[in-house]
């Protein structure tokens, strides 16, 4: 599916003293098989953003369409299927004596037969090599799982488009690793995944096109390379060690943004 | 006879110490944390690192009396925190990861005041205490702010304040950066950073770079201490790096792939300027 936000503006608290304006007229698609990444500072709006995706918050002016059509008119229990939100520390969430039960509670709202919902808590777990605990208690795993087995959950939904709010948060380096290659092999398998995230480095690394949001405004949008290179400042360090060196070397190897990509080029320079 | 002088006490003069401590959650089959042995001299900066899983929280909650071992000795300045956990509190502070957790009150000064107040301080003392520590984290006419109007950094700043207001000697800190954005982990290490003068410290972490100064890092996996190493040594470890799970943030990463030293090369900046220097001196040379 197609998703898109049309100059989306959210007002948090309106015609009170705390009124916030969170999002100020931001409109961005997600396309069909690609990872969007979301950066920005805290308070920029990230989250509330994601929450439009499914309709979780209606905008205050604006719209969310879902290949063309208003979001508003479709059944929100089926949006919010095809839009799987997972939101920070999605753990926190887990409630069932194992596992396997508690990605199984989603599906089985749906009303699925018990045989497709069990073929789906396989699958979900699987993909997220996260198999080897379907009869563990939630409880008892280690960060990395927990946060495995909540994203499952989420997953068994067959969502379209997968919307993870910063899910690597306290996650070790390793780990971290682990979770952004699932993230690629789930687009390989043809679902959108939208990746929030204030780590620059990690987007950098899995992101197709990238937004970044400030004071609720979209500040920049387009490749990786687009963004970061326009204000390498803001920017992973892959792509401010570039840029420096740009300055003196400006023979160097094109915009690298990714880790192996900025080796390969540094590498190229003579002497190095 | 359980409470002879300070330097006959188990663990000596030293800050922190465990001697062979093992503890495992209920129901788990297998250990947490595994005769764990380790010491913190006063002054010391250490480091602890490891995979998710691997004991570091668990340590944590042993050291400010959360959990007892259920076997092995913990002491903090000589006290046990099982028996003494209050007295140890007192000594020991830590900073945990999600400052959402940790902030109860309608007010930044009243959240700062919220761990002396248990403590039978003075009301004049605990004014000029809250005022210090409000000031050793910058928050300075932050006062009467509401928590919950603050970003994530100046929320783990209140945190952090609070710790200080106790006046504890040592400050642990439990991933204190790893909700933060890339601003709010600068304005909370530069605090940190500041505080190492006067404070043992132990600082449990998944970012490594912020470890590239401190005196020793432990590494933790499977409940074991697996190693001990200064910051050089560790960051040119790929096989202990790669054995626990552990990756090198980008720039020392890049730095080490390309033979220069990842330990001393810690920003974008450093790194560019040392790659120059090679690309000059070939120039020079060939």
């Amino acid at each position: 599916m197609r998703l898109e936000l049309r100059d989306v503006k959210y007002v948090y608290a309106p015609g009170t003293p705390f009124e916030v304006e969170a999002l100020r007229g931001v409109s961005l698609a997600v396309e069909p098989g690609e990872v969007l990444g979301i950066v920005g500072g805290t308070g920029s709006g990230k989250s509330t953003l994601v929450q439009h995706m499914n309709l979780l918050l209606t905008p205050t002016s604006g719209e969310v369409l879902v290949d063309g059509v208003d979001a508003r008119s479709l059944e929100k229990r089926e949006l919010r299927r095809r839009v799987g939100l997972v939101f920070q520390f999605p753990e926190s969430a887990l409630f069932a004596p194992t596992v396997e039960e508690d990605v199984a509670f989603a599906p089985r709202q749906l009303g699925l037969d018990e045989e497709e919902v069990q073929e789906r808590v396989r699958e979900s777990l699987r993909a997220l090599r996260a198999g080897d605990l379907a009869a563990r208690s939630p409880f008892a795993l280690s960060g990395g799982e927990k946060r495995r087995a909540a994203i499952a959950g989420v997953l068994a939904m067959k969502p379209e488009v997968l919307v993870l709010d910063e899910p690597t948060a306290g996650l070790d380096p390793a780990t971290r690793e682990e979770l952004l290659a699932l993230i690629l092999d789930l687009r390989e398998a043809g679902i959108s995944v939208v990746l929030v995230s204030h780590d620059l480095d990690e987007v950098a690394e899995v992101a197709d096109r990238l937004c970044a949001l400030h004071e609720g405004r979209v500040r920049a949008m387009g490749t990786p390379a687009e963004v970061f290179y326009r204000d390498p400042t803001r920017a992973p360090a892959t792509v401010r060690v570039a840029s420096l060196l740009k300055e003196s070397k400006p023979e160097i190897i094109g915009v690298p943004v990714r880790f192996e990509e900025t080796l390969a080029a540094l590498r190229t320079l003579p002497g190095v | 006879m359980e409470n002879p002088g300070e330097g006959t006490r188990p663990g000596g003069s030293l800050a922190v110490y465990c001697e062979r401590v093992s503890f495992s959650y209920p129901g788990s089959e297998r250990p947490a944390l595994s005769e764990v042995s380790l010491g913190l001299r006063r002054g010391e900066y250490v480091g602890v690192v490891g995979p998710n899983g691997g004991g570091k929280s668990t340590l944590v909650r042993l050291l400010n009396g959360l959990l007892r071992p259920d076997s092995g000795r913990v002491r903090v300045s000589g006290r046990d925190p099982a028996t003494e956990p209050f007295e140890v509190r007192k000594r020991l502070g830590v900073l945990f990861q999600n400052p959402e957790n940790g902030l109860v009150a309608p007010f930044v000064e009243d959240d700062v005041a919220f761990g002396l107040e248990n403590l039978g301080v003075p009301r004049q003392e605990m004014r000029g205490r809250i005022a210090n520590a409000i000031r050793a984290v910058g928050l300075e006419g932050y006062e009467r702010r509401e928590p919950s109007t603050l970003s994530g950094g100046e929320k783990q700043r209140v945190a952090l304040a609070g710790l200080l207001a106790v006046e504890p000697e040592i400050l642990v800190l439990d991933e204190p950066t790893s909700m933060l954005d890339v601003a709010g982990r600068r304005e909370v290490l530069e605090r940190l950073e500041a505080l190492r003068a006067e404070k043992t410290i132990l600082h449990v972490t998944h970012h490594l770079e912020e470890l590239a100064d401190a005196d020793r890092i432990l590494v933790l996996n499977g409940g074991e201490l697996v190693a001990h190493e200064t910051p050089e040594r560790f960051f040119s470890d790929t096989n202990l790096l790669r054995e626990n799970r552990l990756v090198l943030p980008f720039v020392p990463r890049l730095a080490l792939e390309l033979g220069l030293p990842p330990a001393k090369l810690r920003t974008p900046e450093e790194l560019a300027g040392a790659i120059l220097a090679r690309t000059g001196s070939e120039t020079r040379t060939g």
